[in-house]
Order: C-alpha cells, then structure tokens, then sequence
C-alpha cells in the first residue's frame, strides 16, 4: 500500500542450499508496532538484516515509503539507514571506550556539524530514555538495562521512521526488559516511530500492534492485538 | 574524522598503540640513526680537505728520480704543465685553483721536503698564513724567503731571522707556522714562494732528467669547486691528468675509511630502508590485529549509517596519529643515537702520495692520519625524511586495512551476538 512506511514482498534470502527466508511479504505502516515472533533458526533474524539493507535479499523487493531500495549500493543503504533506521540489537553494541552521550552521538560522527550541536542533539535524546545523569559513564559502569536505554537513543538520535530490534530485552531479566518495552511504547507515543521487533518473548509481542510468526523461513501466522 | 573517537581509541587499547608506536619508533631510530652515521663518516672523508679549504687535489704520477741528489720531485708529484691547468681551470663549476710545487732536496746538512706556494692563495697551503707561531707569513712578491715548520725548525735549530740552504741558494726564515693547523695534505720542513720554487725545479739535474719542466709549471693543484658537483668535476680533471692522475676528494678519501664504513656507506641506505619495511610490517600486523578486535565496531558503525569513506578517514586517522606519534620517539631515540656517536673519534688516513717522506729515513713511510670526531647528527632534513616515509607508509596502511575491513558485512558480524 502507499501509506505503508515499509513494504517487503516476497522476500527470499539463501546462504547457499540453505533457504533463511522464503518469500516473505510484509508491510509496517508509520508509528505501527509489529513482532515477529520465532524460534532459533526460524530466519526472523536474517529477515531483519534484509529489511535494514544489511543483507542483500536473494530475490524479492524492499520498499521504504514506495522507493525501492533494493538498487542501492552498500553505501547508498548506509545513507539510508542513516536518514530513516535505528537498529538496536541484543548485545546493544555499544563502543566501549566511549561514554554513554558520545555512544549516542556515534552515528553523527560522520555528519558536518559542530561539536556542540552534536552534544546538545545527544544530549536531549539521552534524555528521552531518562539517562542523562549517566551521560558521562563508560558502557563498563552502567547495567544491562542502562545499556540498551543508551542503544536505544543511539538509534534514536537521527529521528528515524523506524526502528529494528533484534531481540532488545534478550540479554535482560524480565523486569528490566518489561522496562525497555514500555520505554519503546513511551518514544513510540512522543516520536510517532515504528517499530518492527523479533522476538521469541511473548511479553515482548504482546505490546505489538501486529503479531507476525515466522517458522522455517515463512511468515506462519498473524495477530493483530486490539488496543482499547 | 571524529578526533575524540580517534583519541579515545588510541588511548583506550594502551598495549596495541604501544606496539604500534614501538614499531615505527624502532624502524626509524635505525634508518636515521644509519644515515646519520654514514654522513658523519662522508663528512669526516672530507676532514682532510676541509683543512686546507679545498674540493680537490690533483697531481700524477711521474718517474722515479735516478739519483737522490740536490732537489728532485718524489714519483707521485710529476708535473703538471700550463695548458693543463688551464684547462682544468675552465672546467665548468671549478672556482678557482692553487698551484703549488713539492719537492725533496737533498742538502749537505740533510734531507728538506719543501713546498712552493703563492702567499696571495686563500686555501691550499696559503691557509699556513693562519698558523704562523712565530715571525710573519711569506708576502706576495717576496723572494728567497722561507716559513718553517716549528718542529722542523726545533730540530734543525732553525730561527726566525736566520737562513737555510736549498739547492744551494739562501732563503731567510721569516716565520715559523705550525703545520699541523694547516692540514696534513702536502706536508713540508721548508715553505718558499712558488716563484722560486719553479726557479730552482727548471734547473734541478735530477728533475730534468726525468721530467719536461716548464718555467711555469706546477705539481700540486689545490682546487675550489661547485660542492655539489665535486665528483663530477674530479673524474674530468683525471681526464685532463691523464692515467697517471691522482685526484683526491671527499669519495676517495672515504675509500680510506676502511669496509666498515664501505659497507654503510654502501649498504647503509638499503639497511634503513629494511629496517624500516620491517617496522611498517609490525604496523600492519599491529594495525590489523586491532581492527581485526574491532570488526564489530566497524560493523556497527555500517549499521548504524557510516559511508565506507567515514569508516577509513576514522581509522586512517588513527594508524597515522600511531605512526607519527612512533616516528617522534624513534627521532628521540636516534638523536640520543647520534649525541653518542658523535663523541667517537675518525682517523681518516691520508694516502703517502699526497704528502711523501722518503721511504728511506726514519719514519718516512708512516701512515699519515686526519683525526676529526664523527659529525653524526640528526639534521631536520632527515629528521622530516624520516616523519615524510612515516606519513606516506602510515597513510599506505591507513587506507589499505581500514579499506578491507571497511568492507565488512554487517550482518554476518553482528549475526553471532
């Protein structure tokens, strides 16, 4: 559909004679919340690696607001990425010789702006995700929790349409994880972002708006989750 | 290039940047510190003819005198007539030449090496001027008189005011010099005008019979030129002189110091040109075991919008800052290098052509020497060589790995987390 922010149609990715994902169709439209759901193996995480241009899908297309962006070279999609996504994964990836507010600025590294812009921008979406007092703290010196809260601002930081998860609560206890979904609904609120998380948490998937599972590298099934 | 990223980096892996800065410091401490050394040794080869402030010496070899009697010309001084030194004269890049005469006499009360010269010469032997100890220096247009060498005059009991014997004519003693501040090029007991020199040498049985002197000839040319073209300008006067020239510069002399200093002046630039391959080989292994750790920060720095470009300017930046920060250490380290060479000691030998004794007397055929320290030192030239190889060399590295790893596939990296 045209109003849809992201559109995957029959997606297909093989590594060799093994097929991760076979012909998968999807759609996220703006500020939507969609899970997908599956076990170890299932392909969801090589489904998100395509969607984020990370991989190159085997055949299929990959529209973002109508454009294809199956064309663009790896530099292009970086570009891409840059503009429209914000990526958060398990292992939040955070630079460990950087603090917390220059973890966040990362991926305005590379833009032309000034130094105090750039801090004045990472510091305003640290606190979005209510870390600022932890601005200056090393990876080292703050919890798991605090971690993603910090890799979830890095994603944030360039105001994308939206964000991929790759298992964000996965290296977390419950209760800490019950916290970074509720911070995703909370921005997802204030920023108007979509989301599209895999996952194998049920909690996770019960704050979607649209349940997709994945198995054997095929979309399985679909919920949708009805909100008062 | 995020300059605090780099600088976080560099600080931040303490152990891989110490191997890093090693390695480069290394191979530059040796490359300079070779150079260094080898152009202390060329400097102290040309010790001898700095002395005497000249580029060139040029005489030939001549014929052996049949007797050894009144005043002959030793073998290796043969004369060296007019046209020729006029040719070489106007030999392009030659400045100026001063011409001199040596010769044996053979007297009555003993054995005189003495040497023709013009007062009026600012470099060759005119240079004695400045090493008169006592009396005054020969004036131009003087004639039949004579400057002794202090020691000589000691022990002949020679003294200013007095008169010696040559060839059977009197010369009054003017002055005596010390002939060790002069050079050891062209040694002599007795020092008299040129013109007289060529008076006596005309008549001299024993030169003309084995040689076609000329009133106006010369045996011993003392040459000013173009420093930078000082070889080339040798090889022409040898052709001028003909086979039997012997034209001394600042390469011939090197070829006294001896194989080791053969070898590095030789090996030497090929060494540090090694050792410094093999430093920036420790850089690269460096440098890629630490992006090799860092594949996952690379891969997250795609994921998260990083153009390939800004990936290798971040990580270029760092191998440089690196290899710069190693280059300053080694050009520490090479400076202490050359501080301690320069405190030895260079005898540069001076072949027996250019200043002959008599094998026949006592001590006649000792070895005569140019002691000068070892002027090792660490020019800005070099030391901006050296930091250029280490920009261009860090800047080969910096473009290369971080271009390889650059093109790391994100997902495949962040997959196994």
């Amino acid at each position: 559909m045209a109003s849809d922010l992201l559109q995957a149609i029959d997606l297909r990715k093989s590594f060799g004679e093994l097929q991760a994902v076979r012909g998968v169709s999807l759609q996220v439209a703006p500020g939507q919340f969609v899970a997908v759901m599956g076990r170890s193996g299932s392909g969801k995480t090589t489904l998100l690696h395509l969607l984020a241009g990370l991989e190159q899908p085997t055949a299929g297309q990959i529209l973002f607001r109508g454009q294809d962006i199956g064309g663009f070279d790896e530099d292009k999609l970086a570009l891409w990425r840059r503009a429209n996504v914000g990526m958060v994964f398990q292992a939040f990836h955070l630079i460990p010789t950087l603090s917390a507010l220059e973890n966040v600025a990362f991926p305005l590294y590379p833009l032309k702006m000034s130094a105090a812009g750039r801090r004045e921008r990472a510091a305003s979406t640290l606190a979005l995700v209510g870390l600022s007092d932890r601005a200056d703290h090393r990876p080292s010196r703050l919890s798991g929790g605090e971690q993603q809260r910090v890799a979830i601002a890095r994603a944030l930081v360039n105001g994308p349409a939206l964000i991929l998860g790759d298992e964000p609560t996965g290296n977390l206890d419950g209760a800490t994880g019950a916290e970074i979904m509720e911070l995703f609904g909370r921005l997802r609120a204030e920023t108007g972002v979509a989301l599209l998380i895999v996952t194998h948490d049920d909690k996770v998937a019960a704050g979607a708006d649209r349940v997709l599972r994945m198995a054997d590298g095929r979309l399985s099934d679909e919920e949708w989750n009805c909100r008062d | 290039m995020n300059l605090r990223y780099a600088w976080t980096e560099v600080v931040g892996r303490p152990m891989r940047t110490l191997a890093a800065i090693l390695s480069v410091a290394l191979g530059v401490a040796v490359f300079v510190s070779l150079q260094a050394y080898a152009e202390g040794y060329r400097e102290a080869a040309r010790a001898p003819l700095v002395e005497v402030g000249a580029d060139l010496t040029a005489q030939r070899q001549g014929a052996v005198p049949e007797k050894f009697e009144g005043m002959v010309f030793p073998h290796s001084v043969a004369p060296i007539h007019r046209a020729e030194i006029d040719r070489i004269q106007h030999v392009p890049g030659v400045h100026k030449v001063a011409e001199a005469l040596f010769f044996w006499s053979f007297e009555p009360k003993g054995f005189v090496a003495g040497l023709g010269l013009d007062p009026a010469d600012a470099f060759g032997p005119g240079r004695l001027r400045a090493a008169v100890v006592l009396g005054r220096f020969i004036q131009p247009a003087e004639s039949h008189v004579a400057v002794a060498d202090s020691t000589y005059a000691q022990q002949q009991g020679l003294a200013v005011g007095g008169a010696v014997s040559l060839d059977g004519q009197a010369f009054t003693i003017v002055g005596l010099v010390d002939t060790t501040r002069g050079g050891q090029l062209a040694n002599a007991n007795l020092y008299i005008p040129l013109a007289d020199a060529r008076a006596l040498a005309v008549v001299a049985p024993q030169v003309r019979s084995v040689f076609d002197i000329q009133p106006d000839d010369a045996n011993l040319l003392f040459i000013k030129t173009d420093q930078a073209r000082s070889e080339e300008i040798a090889a022409q006067v040898r052709e001028i002189l003909g086979d039997k020239a012997i034209v001394s510069s600042g390469h011939s002399f090197a070829a006294e110091l001896g194989a080791l200093f053969a070898l590095i002046d030789r090996f030497g630039l090929v060494v540090g040109i090694l050792a410094f391959l093999f430093a920036v080989a420790l850089l690269v292994r460096v440098v890629a075991g630490t992006l090799w750790e860092r594949r996952r920060e690379v891969a997250l720095m795609r994921a998260v919008g990083w153009q390939r470009r800004n990936i290798v300017a971040q990580l270029w930046g760092e191998t440089l800052a690196q290899a710069l920060a190693g280059g300053l250490v080694g050009l520490v380290l090479a400076a202490l290098v050359t501080w301690v060479m320069s405190h030895a000691t260079v005898a540069v030998p001076v072949p027996w052509e250019l200043s002959p004794s008599p094998h026949f007397l006592p001590g006649g055929a000792s070895a005569v020497a140019v002691v000068v320290t070892l002027s090792a030192r660490l020019t800005p030239a070099l030391a901006a060589w050296a930091l250029g190889l280490v920009a261009v060399s860090a800047t080969l590295v910096g473009l290369w790995l971080p271009g390889r790893i650059a093109q790391v596939k994100p997902a495949e990296v962040l997959r196994g987390e």
